[in-house]
């Protein structure tokens, strides 16, 4: 039986532990609204979807992912040059992925608005991944600042890791909301 | 980069509150106006309440929560500038953003406990209006919003006054921590749940609301605009619980003293474990449901609107899929705090501890797969029904696990009368009766009739209050002379408990008479046939809600001049006993290391743990 | 008892946690040891005072005269069940309120030295056992009966003599007789006849509301966009007057008018019922 010793605390590991918690129980707020999507429209797409522009926004999101773990590994191995620019290029990716939604709901308020059926699952996941994407894209600017002002280190950066596995997790949605708007 | 005037937080005592509140209108109604100007500037109206406040509402609760702290405290760090750590003294800790867990602990009692008694005010406003069949004082609308108000501020109480406010005071010491694992988002939670009261009082200024704190839609999608701040205050809360849990699953798994074993924790803190394995996940069902009724009110959309193919049962499965388990979230760590105090005014262990653990856990997992009993009457298939009744019926082995607890504890013990072990045995009794009456629920064929009657009505709040509410004054008499280093009044403390388990069950019981014989829920006029004993269970109401006077007269009194109490008045075992009352700002003077089981009374060689680094394995103390 | 309580302890305080074995018989006190959770004396006293209350509240359970009229079969066979289920439920409230009460007597605190129990005991696998196994048993019988035959019950016979369409809105319910042609718009007053089996197609043109006939423990919600059903068999001739549980009554909150959404009902011969179908208005087809 495991147990902890009353004064050293791994404070990465009680962080870490509580960021895997918080990431399990945000799956289950978008699992209430993918629910919500086969319940109500089963497995039906409008033929105005533009799978092509999902297609290329996943590709953005995906490379942006990619940067994001090699920042982090950047810092780990002490490199803040790599670090700012990696950090730099997830955002930038994040904010063309954002734009990529804004043009897909352009798209989609001309076809299906809601009350239609599609477009209340669409805009509501969609909407509720963007909040997310923007909430990860405000933590990012400030690791990027902190990063920028001199803080972080090879040993000491939790706050990029932290944020970056975030970054994954709303990645990993995507990849779950992305297949169950447009795929199925 | 100076957002607030140091000086004036530092030393006004109730500075924080103010810079917040300050804070947070100002940032409320500067989004409140750029969204007004944005609608003027797409050429709709620019005053619609829904947009509105539903904008404007996140960025007053960001400047009110940066205001009291979390800016100065604590935000300040991820930009590499200094932070404020002062800490206040005395009772303006509990005014400030204090990270300490005893005075959140405080806090969230105190909150949730004037929440408890205004929402019992309204109880006896419905209980007026109950002594005749027809109308007497409210007009139906009024009803529907007291009635609703009452509802869904216990449920608060429920959710968050046994393990806000006991979870974050004890648990914490009972495993022999300093603090809780994140203090600052412990803080954070808390603060964020003072929101939710402020919440509820405005709904008064914005046409109340009157869809009942389950807020079914589509009722819930066109009544006033009351009905957005109780979404809001819902999600606010949904919010403050999932911080809350995951602050307690990590504490408990991370910040055990050496020694304390799974194996060896204290039944609360078992309890509150496993009640935030429930809350951090299926909390975001209720955010989720919430939304998408707000959603559908304010952004057009079609969720659960029929007309446009949506569909309210929608709404009915995902409310339930959160508020079943949170019915456990409300009665469990009261019945656990029941199960502590039965174990250490017995003198005896806590019988069958492990099986216990068992039928918590049991209950835990099981309550996730229960929701839809909420809904025999729906419309469900036979199939669901035929799972659901199943389900629901088998929850109660696991529950029964908790009244052998509690009979092999109390069976040849030494029991100890005081007002703590009264509460926590009617705890059993008032549960028993709540559990029992459940069966009736679960079984469709009785159920049909008895869904949404007073029969429903008087079972929750057996187990509720009852089981919940009932562990909280277990856990307040018990814990009082640990919080506020002073001594109750004994007789008072008495007087309140017989006061109050007697007018409770003359209120209750009468209930389920009158659900059985017709009286349907959440109404303001019902039969006349039944107005001889609904007068009975008003008068019963009205003596209950004068029991709580003694109560507050015996607190208030104690809590400034009743005698001094001693570190351990209960000679209790377990690890909060063990320091002083109150204890110091970080719990113990020296690190604990746990030797034996908490509740291992008639052993007398063992102490249920030693304080300083001994080396002896076997740490007789 | 004491003095035997007491030899003990000193035994049993240094070996705080060991198993300890049943005795039920009860025969010899020199098995002192051994005997702390299942004391004969107490368990005995126990068992006779369990008992006592158990056939006194069983046989009161029976005789309960609490339930408001039947106005039919399946509704006497609902009492049965609540019934049923009350004379379960009385033994298991009897046996904890008996331990309950009778620990807070026989095993309180007499003074403060008085602070250790005689035995203490932390766990009895057989108790535990028995526990479980008559608690699942229990719930499995209650499961089965009246749950699943209930169910069964309320779903077997699915054909009707008669069907009667519901539609509730805020805050009033209307009734159709596609059959017939005829409709009850805002109904104060519903017909039907006696002994006719009639299938209830209920929905909702707003929010959500339930058709609850108390005489007839019958209860369906109205959710707008779905049609659910119910099927009942009307029983004898009776009516509001007699007794106010003859009524439809809204039973989901639904707004202001909730309390007052009900509807007073009469069953009548079917002659009499023909007569007040024929004063019905006409439903014309394609209005609405």
């Amino acid at each position: 039986m495991s147990t902890s010793t009353y004064t050293a605390h791994d404070s990465h590991a009680i962080n870490s532990m509580g960021l895997w918690l918080f990431i399990v129980s945000e799956t289950a707020l978008f699992s209430a609204f993918i629910f919500a999507r086969y319940y109500l429209t089963g497995t039906d797409q409008p033929s105005e979807l533009n799978i092509g522009l999902g297609y290329a926004i996943t590709a953005v999101l995906l490379s942006s992912s990619l940067l994001a773990y090699g920042a982090e590994r950047r810092i780990a191995k002490g490199d803040r040059r790599g670090f700012l620019w990696l950090t730099l290029g997830t955002i930038v990716l994040g904010a063309l992925f954002l734009v990529g939604v804004g043009l897909e709901w352009r798209e989609a308020a001309h076809a299906f608005a809601p009350p239609d059926l599609f477009g209340v699952v669409f805009f509501s996941l969609t909407g509720l991944h963007a909040t997310h994407m923007v909430t990860g894209l405000i933590a990012l600017c400030f690791v990027w600042l902190v990063g920028w002002r001199g803080g972080f280190g090879a040993t000491d950066h939790w706050g990029v890791t932290g944020v970056v596995r975030y970054w994954h997790f709303v990645d990993a949605v995507w990849l779950t909301v992305f297949p169950t708007l447009y795929l199925v | 980069m100076q957002l607030a005037p140091t000086a004036f937080l530092r030393d006004w005592a109730f500075g924080p509150l103010a810079f917040g509140m300050l804070v947070g209108l100002v940032m409320f109604f500067a989004a409140a106006g750029l969204i007004m100007g944005v609608r003027a500037w797409a050429g709709t109206e620019p005053v619609a309440f829904g947009p509105v406040v539903l904008g404007a509402y996140w960025f007053g609760l960001a400047g009110w929560l940066l205001g009291i702290g979390v800016w100065s405290k604590w935000a300040k760090e991820w930009l590499g500038l200094p932070v404020d750590r002062t800490m206040k003294t005395g009772w303006q800790r509990y005014f400030d953003f204090t990270t300490d867990h005893k005075v959140i602990g405080v806090q969230y009692l105190v909150t949730f406990l004037s929440m408890f008694l205004l929402a019992g005010v309204l109880a006896m406003l419905m209980r007026i209006e109950h002594m005749s069949g027809d109308q007497v004082l409210f007009s139906p609308a009024q009803y529907n919003y007291v009635m609703s108000l009452h509802g869904i501020t216990m449920v608060f109480v429920a959710v968050a006054a046994v393990i806000g406010g006991f979870g974050n005071y004890a648990v914490p010491i009972l495993i022999g921590a300093k603090d809780m694992a994140y203090p600052r988002l412990n803080a954070l939670s808390f603060w964020l749940a003072a929101a939710v009261p402020v919440l509820l009082a405005a709904t008064f200024f914005a046409g109340g609301f009157d869809a009942g704190w389950t807020a079914y839609a589509p009722l819930s999608t066109e009544n006033s605009d009351g009905q957005v701040l109780f979404n809001l205050a819902f999600i606010t809360l949904g919010l403050s619980s999932i911080a809350g849990s995951i602050n307690f699953i990590v504490t408990v798994i991370k910040l055990r003293a050496h020694g304390m074993g799974f194996d060896r924790l204290p039944i609360f803190v078992w309890a509150v474990f496993a009640m935030s394995l429930l809350g951090f996940f299926f909390t975001q069902y209720i955010a989720a449901a919430m939304l998408m009724t707000l959603l559908d009110r304010v952004f057009g959309m079609a969720f659960f609107d029929f007309t446009e193919g949506g569909d309210p049962l929608l709404y009915q499965h995902i409310f339930w899929f959160y508020s079943h388990p949170a019915v456990y979230i409300m009665g469990v760590p009261g019945l656990a705090l029941a199960l502590e105090v039965i174990s250490h005014f017995s003198r005896k262990p806590l019988f069958a501890y492990r099986w216990v653990v068992g039928g918590i856990l049991g209950i835990t997992a099981l309550s996730a797969i229960v929701w839809a009993h909420h809904m025999f009457t729906a419309g469900l298939s036979t199939a669901e029904l035929f799972f659901f009744i199943t389900t629901t019926e088998v929850i109660s082995i696991p529950t029964g696990l908790i009244f052998l607890g509690a009979l092999g504890t109390i069976w040849r013990g030494r029991l100890w009368l005081r007002t703590p072990m009264l509460f926590a045995l009617a705890v059993v009794f008032n549960f028993l009766i709540g559990g029992l009456t459940g069966i009736f629920l679960a079984d469709v064929f009785t159920d049909i009739h008895l869904q949404d009657t007073f029969f429903v009505v008087a079972h929750f709040h057996y187990t509720i209050v009852g089981a919940g509410i009932f562990g909280l004054f277990a856990g307040i008499y018990y814990w009082f002379p640990k919080i506020t280093g002073r001594t109750y009044s004994e007789h008072l403390a008495q007087l309140h408990f017989w006061w109050t388990f007697l007018s409770f069950n003359l209120t209750f019981l009468p209930m389920f008479w009158l659900g059985l014989n017709g009286m349907n829920r959440r109404i303001a006029v019902y039969p006349e046939e039944l107005e001889f004993l609904n007068l009975l269970v008003s008068l019963g109401g009205f003596s209950l809600g004068a029991s709580f006077l003694v109560f507050l007269y015996n607190i208030l009194k104690s809590w400034i001049r009743g005698p001094v109490a001693e570190a351990d008045p209960w000679r209790a075992r377990t690890l909060e006993w063990q320091t002083s009352s109150p204890p110091p700002v970080e719990n113990f003077t020296e690190a604990p290391r746990v030797v034996s089981g908490p509740y291992d009374y008639g052993s007398p060689s063992t102490a249920h743990a030693v304080f300083g680094a001994s080396t002896n394995p076997d740490g007789a103390g | 008892m004491a003095e035997i309580c007491h030899k003990t302890s000193s035994i049993l305080t240094t070996s705080s946690g060991t198993t300890t074995v049943i005795d039920l018989t009860g025969s010899e006190p020199q098995a002192h040891e051994r005997k702390t959770l299942l004391n004969g004396r107490n368990v005995v006293t126990v068992f006779v005072i369990w008992l006592g209350l158990t056939v006194l509240g069983v046989f009161g359970a029976y005789h309960a005269d609490i339930y408001p009229i039947a106005g039919n079969h399946l509704a006497s066979q609902v009492d049965d069940a609540f019934r049923l289920l009350m004379m379960l439920a009385v033994p298991v409230f009897t046996f904890v309120v008996t331990i309950l009460v009778y620990s807070m007597v026989r095993f309180r605190r007499k003074t403060d030295a008085d602070d250790t129990p005689p035995h203490t005991f932390h766990s009895h696998g057989g108790v535990i056992w028995g526990w479980l196994v008559v608690t699942s048993g229990l719930t499995i019988a209650v499961l089965i009966h009246p749950g699943f035959t209930g169910l069964r019950e309320l779903t077997a016979d699915r054909h009707q003599d008669m069907v009667v369409e519901a539609l509730a809105a805020q805050w009033s319910w209307n009734f159709t007789f596609p059959e017939h042609g005829v409709k009850l718009d805002k109904a104060n007053d519903l017909m039907l006849p006696q002994g006719t089996r009639i299938r209830f197609d209920v929905t909702s043109r707003d929010v959500v509301h339930s058709l609850w006939l108390p005489m007839y423990r019958m209860k369906i919600d109205a959710v707008p966009g779905r049609t659910n059903h119910i099927y009942l068999t009307t029983g004898e001739p009776i009516s509001f007057s007699e007794d106010p549980n003859v009524r439809v009554q809204c039973a989901e909150l639904c707004g202001t008018g909730h309390p007052r959404m009900q509807v007073r009902v009469s069953i009548v011969d079917q002659q009499e019922f023909d007569i007040w179908l024929g004063g019905l208005e006409p439903v014309i087809v394609g209005n609405e």
